[in-house]
């Protein structure tokens, strides 16, 4: 094999013959083991030239190469990547066309476009080094959405941009903290309890409340999963006691600390279940009920309201899009949008449980958590159950659309990257024995 | 005794699922156990083991995981999964059906099919 005769010689020909970054630093460490025992083996048999007897054992580089570079290849998601951004496109045309205003056209163009730059973004960025550096990743989201806090608080700041929505992103950095933390025993699973604080305060620190709901999701299922898994060795059943019971306790601080919240909450729940029994809170639902029986399900519908529709619909064009759609356009086109939607969610969901890396499972189940909270607290906004308001993912044209996006990309950068090669598998600890001394007066 | 390529090369993945099927096994360990069970006549290379053992894992058939081997350095073993043990079964059994209908051939035994 001339030319190959040294470890570092072979390995460089094999590498050249992988062309996917991820597998060369799974497969070059393991053979780079291999060439070692096997130079070893053959010095300690007091054999000449140990080195290069231990590369011809291993056989072409190049075809070593070859076929290792067919088994670890990515698998492109164009099909998932088009229908996001096929919804993306739908709903800056809608918001374009139901409100023809110079002001609306461009920030729904500057929003699509933002938006696609951030899927692909994302979906092009190797997450792997969220499983290499999980730690630092939280650490920098929550830094970041630390800083982005008194511009948050700044009237007019970055104005069209929404800073408050940058809290979606705040899951995430849980689910890197929790993956951290695995492995570790009973101090492990605190640990990933205790992350849940500083998320959790900084979403409610950010103005965007909607965001609290995925975040408190994120906190409640990652653990539970990482428990089914036995992540922290501390048994399944009591670390997801310790979860529940520790998750029931989070909850009731918060709603201590936002009781305002929760009571206006519970008021617009009340209102939303009987809008006509409800005075104030109950007119914007009672509105939105009267534009939906004025719906047909195709073509615009009848409005027989004494004020505009614009008028009686305050939020028309922003959280009621999906109401306007249905008044404007009917019934069926909103369920041909919902269910694209449900299509996209469900399918992302079901590729990333089937995910071999933990990571990216996570990223994926994050993702759907937080564009499906969003989701479905919009449509029952806009079927009239004013309880809280959201927006639409990918259709209302925002900073949050910019935000899911680009979640969506990170989510299918991580399915795209689903290989052995995906992550790096920690050390296995051995058992530690116990030996316990008896001594015994005689 | 010089073994034809092709009489080795369908049998590697059996051979390899039956060393995980006892223990889990690093690379290095999986070529010398071959070698020694065989007496010398299973020599595989490296070069087409790493290959066969990653595509048992994209499959799922066997997991990966690292731990230090006896010397100290950490070492990535494998472990056959369940549904790489049932896959082993399977192949097993096809296995020791054709040896047995070779071996009869061979033989000059009776043939049924046609006979």
């Amino acid at each position: 094999m001339p030319g190959h005769e040294s470890i570092s010689a072979y390995l460089d020909a094999v590498s050249d013959q992988i062309r996917w970054g991820r597998a060369r630093r799974l497969v070059i460490p393991e053979l780079r083991q291999h060439l070692e025992d096997q130079r070893d083996a053959f010095l300690a048999e007091g054999i000449g030239d140990a080195e290069r007897r231990a590369v011809e054992e291993m056989g072409d580089p190049v075809a070593v190469g070859a076929e290792l570079d067919r088994i670890h290849r990515p698998k492109p998601q164009w099909a998932l990547l088009a229908l996001t951004a096929a919804l993306a496109l739908a709903g800056m045309l809608l918001r374009i066309w139901v409100a023809a205003d110079s002001d609306s056209t461009g920030r729904a163009a500057l929003s699509f476009a933002l938006g696609c730059a951030a899927l692909l973004a994302g979906y092009f960025l190797d997450v792997s080094f969220l499983s290499r550096r999980p730690r630092a990743v939280c650490a920098a989201l929550l830094a970041a959405a630390l800083a982005a806090l008194p511009l948050i608080h700044r009237p007019g700041a970055f104005s069209p941009f929404q800073l408050s929505h940058l809290c979606l992103f705040l899951p995430a950095a849980y689910a890197c903290w929790l993956y951290s933390c695995r492995g570790r025993g009973w101090p492990g699973l605190l640990a990933a309890l205790a992350g849940a604080v500083p998320v959790l305060a900084l979403t409610c620190a950010g103005w965007y409340r909607m965001a609290l709901i995925p975040t408190l999701l994120t906190c409640l299922i990652l653990p539970l999963d990482a428990c089914r898994r036995d992540w922290f060795g501390a048994g399944r059943l009591r670390s997801a006691l310790a979860v529940c019971g520790c998750a029931a306790a989070g909850i009731a601080a918060v709603a201590c600390t936002s009781s305002g919240w929760f009571h206006a909450a519970f008021r617009r729940l009340a209102a939303a279940i009987s809008p006509e029994h409800a005075a104030g809170v109950g007119y914007q639902s009672a509105r939105i009920r009267e534009s939906l029986d004025a719906s047909r399900w195709w073509g615009q519908g009848v409005w027989t309201g004494a004020e505009p529709y614009e008028t009686a619909v305050p939020t028309w064009d922003s959280d009621n899009l999906l109401t306007t759609l249905i008044y404007r356009l009917g019934w069926l086109p909103f369920l041909i949008l919902i269910l694209a939607f449900a299509a996209l969610m469900i399918w992302l969901l079901y590729r990333g449980l089937r995910q071999r890396g933990q990571m990216g499972r996570f990223l994926v189940v994050t993702t759907v958590i937080v564009l499906g909270a969003q989701a479905l607290f919009n449509v029952l906004w806009s079927l009239g159950v004013t309880w809280h308001s959201s927006f639409f993912p990918l259709l209302t044209g925002n900073t949050s659309t910019v935000v899911d996006m680009a979640l969506i990309g990170l989510s299918l950068s991580a399915l795209r990257g689903d290989s052995i090669a995906c992550e790096k598998i920690p050390p296995q600890r051995l058992p530690r024995y116990k030996i316990r001394v008896v001594i015994e007066r005689s | 005794m010089d073994l034809d390529r092709h009489f080795v090369s369908g049998s590697i993945p059996l051979l390899v699922m039956k060393l995980l099927d006892e223990k889990d096994l690093y690379g290095y360990q999986m070529i010398e156990e071959l070698r020694r069970r065989s007496d010398d006549t299973f020599h595989l290379r490296a070069g087409t083991l790493y290959p066969l053992l990653h595509s048992l894992e994209e499959k799922g058939w066997v997991t990966a995981y690292e731990r230090e081997a006896s010397a100290g350095k950490p070492r990535r073993y494998y472990h056959l999964t369940e549904q790489g043990r049932a896959a082993f079964r399977e192949k097993e059994t096809a296995w020791n059906a054709y040896a047995r209908a070779v071996g009869q051939v061979l033989k000059g035994g009776a043939c049924h099919a046609g006979a």
